[in-house]
């Protein structure tokens, strides 16, 4: 379970959130909505570690992570996963490569297998040597979330994932993923603008209006 | 159109021809016969002088490549105390001369420099020569020329998105993980385009390792044009240069591949935040790199300066001051209008292999050594003197010999490169709707040319152009042997009075160029800051 409290962002002076609360339970998926500028994102990159905050505490499955604005915990130890708007796959790097990234500490032969799972789940098998630029928009994602997913991580974050595709792929791909985070129980928080897109996804939504957060 | 654009190739061809003109030169001299002294050479001194110069290229290669690409990812990646203003700082180093550095810290650390007086003094140890074994060498040559790394791989951290590290972080990537395994390949194009500079120029270079008397590659070029007066074999010597560079270009190009990295998106916000000691410390190392490279030899020859004012100081400093100061500006300004000439759009888009190889032979001439070069201009103008004799009766080497369009010249073939990679660049970002869309409105050449190439490509051709002017201005070789009767220039001033151990006399002309090569290198930091 992941608890946030009394969050309070501020760009250039000008407040975004104040006092924000949320929390989700375990297994559950939950869709931030906001309007661009709303401070959604910065709320999401501030329970991954990776921004700073005036104040705000995370608990997640009862270990402090951040406390009163400080975090206590960094990025890469908080075992959380994150998907990027715009994928965010390491250019270099082979499908395989990329996915297997976060559990290099494995063997070879676990690492294989562990990726041709990751593949399966997400119906992209055999395109383990491909190039992200070798694939598709849709696809790149696909392997995005498989990345994300590889280490088991106790929450992910999907920060905007599905917007830079089009339409008909998009519908596709939001059904495709919730059912793939269901069948692996994954606690996760969607943040998106497009409100169509977080009913479909989400088990639970929130809107930040007026800096706060207000659930449906 | 299609007929004005063969055109103009035919005369941008030409033109890079004519660039490239001494390394044909260099090369044809393998026509000629072969001569006992280049089997002497190849028996006696060359198997040495190969294993120097690649244990030299080696040693600076691996110091330039970690100790560039570190310091930028420093500078780019973590804040830390006193980034800010360390971030350009480090490129100041450019405005030292390879040669001032060498006598800098010759002086210092010299038999009779005040380190080893000092430890002979209170600690009783034994004089020793720094000149022998490699190692003072190498970290002389890293120390002057870890900016090209540094700048290079700077410029590429900075369009790295920062999302790719953040995805390493959400991996559970520890920050040196991350810095090792995505920002260091990522950079990778980067880092062997600034080592490829760098490794050109330890090749080429003449006042460090005649200071130090290590013999190189180029040691021999000069020996057999110097000591026996052979300009076919230091020709020929300098030619197998030219191919070595042949080949590390090719090997750079080959590893951008199909590198499609760059994202323009650049991000303020900082990977990493060291507090603490962990600050201090990177603190610690980059400040310690800036004072090593610059501040410190500043500061010395600031002293000697000082001391010797009233013993060197005199009213031919102006003539040298003048003289620097004409080939500098002209020089600059005459490189920069070929190579904005020869990067334009236009020349990309058309599809003859010719003209590109051509451009590409204009670029070679950074890897020829000032003095092959010039002795490959004289040898031509000695062979186009004779042709003259043979047909109008008279010998026209009384014009070319000791001019400054010769030596104007050799500048324009040494350092095109350095313009044309930089206008080069900018020019490769202009995508080729700009030119279609002008084109479509209307605009003509040259309109479109003034109008939209120009503007676009101006941020590039003002960098080429300022460190165009501070390597002109550092300039020996070439200067040393084709200067015109008088031209004395402050390079080779330093260059006199070092080359007899007067370090500190040498003080002055070197103070006056670091000065001048700083003041440009703010100048060129400037325009570099404001374009992010």
């Amino acid at each position: 379970m992941l608890s946030v409290s009394n969050l309070s962002i501020s760009f250039d002076e000008s407040q975004v959130l104040e006092g924000f609360n949320l929390s989700v339970e375990s297994g559950d998926i939950f869709a931030l909505l906001g309007d661009s500028g709303s401070g959604k994102s910065s709320a999401l990159r501030f329970i991954a570690g990776l921004e700073n905050a005036m104040n705000g505490s995370v608990v997640l499955d009862g270990a402090d992570l951040s406390l009163n604005g400080v975090h206590s915990v960094k990025p890469e130890l908080r075992e959380i996963g994150m998907v990027f708007q715009d994928y965010a796959l390491f250019p270099h790097m082979t499908v395989f490569q990329n996915i297997s990234f976060g559990i290099d500490h494995l063997s070879k032969k676990s690492k294989t297998e562990k990726v041709a799972s990751l593949l399966e789940l997400i119906s992209l098998k055999g395109i383990e040597k491909k190039y992200p630029h070798q694939l598709s928009g849709g696809e790149q994602q696909r392997v995005s979330l498989a990345r994300a997913l590889a280490n088991s991580p106790k929450l992910l974050l999907l920060d905007e994932p599905f917007s830079s595709l089009d339409k008909s792929h998009r519908d596709e791909l939001v059904k495709d993923v919730r059912s793939i985070l269901k069948k692996q129980s994954v606690t996760s928080i969607l943040v998106t603008h497009d409100e169509a897109e977080a009913k479909a996804f989400a088990d639970k939504i929130g809107k930040i209006e007026k800096k706060q957060l207000f659930i449906n | 159109m299609k007929e004005i654009l063969i055109k103009s190739n035919i005369w941008v061809g030409a033109l890079a021809l004519a660039i490239a003109l001494p390394i044909f030169v260099v090369g044809s001299a393998w026509l000629l016969p072969g001569t006992d002294l280049w089997s002497h050479f190849a028996q006696t001194l060359l198997p040495e002088l190969v294993s120097s110069t690649l244990i030299l290229l080696i040693g600076v290669g691996i110091g330039v490549s970690v100790l560039g690409t570190v310091l930028a990812y420093l500078v780019v990646m973590v804040d830390f105390p006193g980034r800010a203003w360390l971030e350009w700082a480090l490129f100041l180093p450019f405005a030292i001369p390879a040669y001032v550095l060498a006598f800098v810290y010759l002086g210092v650390f010299d038999y009779s420099g005040y380190v080893q007086v000092w430890l002979r003094e209170y600690l009783g140890i034994p004089g020793f020569d720094i000149r022998s074994g490699h190692w003072a060498i190498i970290l002389t040559f890293v120390l002057v020329f870890y900016p090209y790394v540094y700048m290079m791989a700077r410029a590429s951290f900075k369009r790295q998105k920062i999302q790719m590290i953040e995805a390493g972080k959400m991996l559970g990537a520890k920050p040196l993980r991350v810095f090792w395994r995505i920002s260091v390949p990522l950079a990778r194009p980067a880092i062997a385009a600034g080592l490829l500079v760098t490794l050109m120029e330890t090749l080429a270079d003449f006042g460090v390792v005649s200071l130090f008397n290590y013999s190189t590659f180029t040691t021999a070029i000069y020996s057999a044009w110097g000591d026996f007066r052979s300009i076919e074999v230091a020709a020929q010597l300098a030619s197998l240069l030219v191919v070595v560079s042949f080949f590390l270009i090719y090997f750079e190009r080959k590893a951008r591949g199909k590198a499609k990295y760059y994202s323009s998106d650049v991000s303020n916000i900082k990977a990493y935040y060291a507090k603490g000691l962990t600050g201090w410390l990177i603190f610690l190392f980059v400040f310690g790199v800036f004072m090593l490279s610059f501040a410190m030899p500043l500061l010395q020859i600031l002293i000697w300066s000082v001391e010797v004012f009233t013993l060197e100081w005199s009213d031919r400093y102006f003539d040298y001051f003048a003289s620097s100061g004409i080939l500098t500006i002209s020089a600059t300004a005459l490189i920069v209008v070929i190579a904005t000439i020869l990067a334009l759009p236009s020349r990309r888009k058309s599809e003859s292999k010719t003209l590109q190889l051509l451009i590409r032979f204009s670029t070679l001439g950074y890897a020829l050594p000032g003095s092959v070069m010039a002795v490959g201009l004289l040898y031509g103008v000695q062979n186009i003197s004779l042709i003259s004799i043979y047909f109008a009766g008279s010998s026209i080497n009384h014009i070319l010999f000791g001019s400054v369009a010769l030596l104007l010249f050799a500048y324009v073939s040494r350092f095109m490169a350095i313009a044309y990679n930089s206008t080069s660049a900018s020019s490769e970002q202009i995508k080729p709707v700009y030119g279609q869309s002008a084109k479509l409105l209307g605009a003509s050449r040259l309109r479109l040319i003034q109008k939209v190439y120009l503007p676009m490509m101006m941020p590039g051709i003002l960098a080429g152009g300022l460190l165009v002017a501070v390597d002109v201005m550092k300039e020996l070789p070439a200067t040393y042997l084709l200067r015109p009767f008088g031209w004395d220039t402050l390079a080779i001033r330093v260059f006199e009075l070092s080359s007899e151990g007067l370090y500190e006399r040498a003080a002055i002309p070197a103070l006056i160029m670091v000065v001048f090569g700083a003041i440009i290198m703010l100048i060129f930091n400037k325009l570099d800051s404001e374009k992010y």
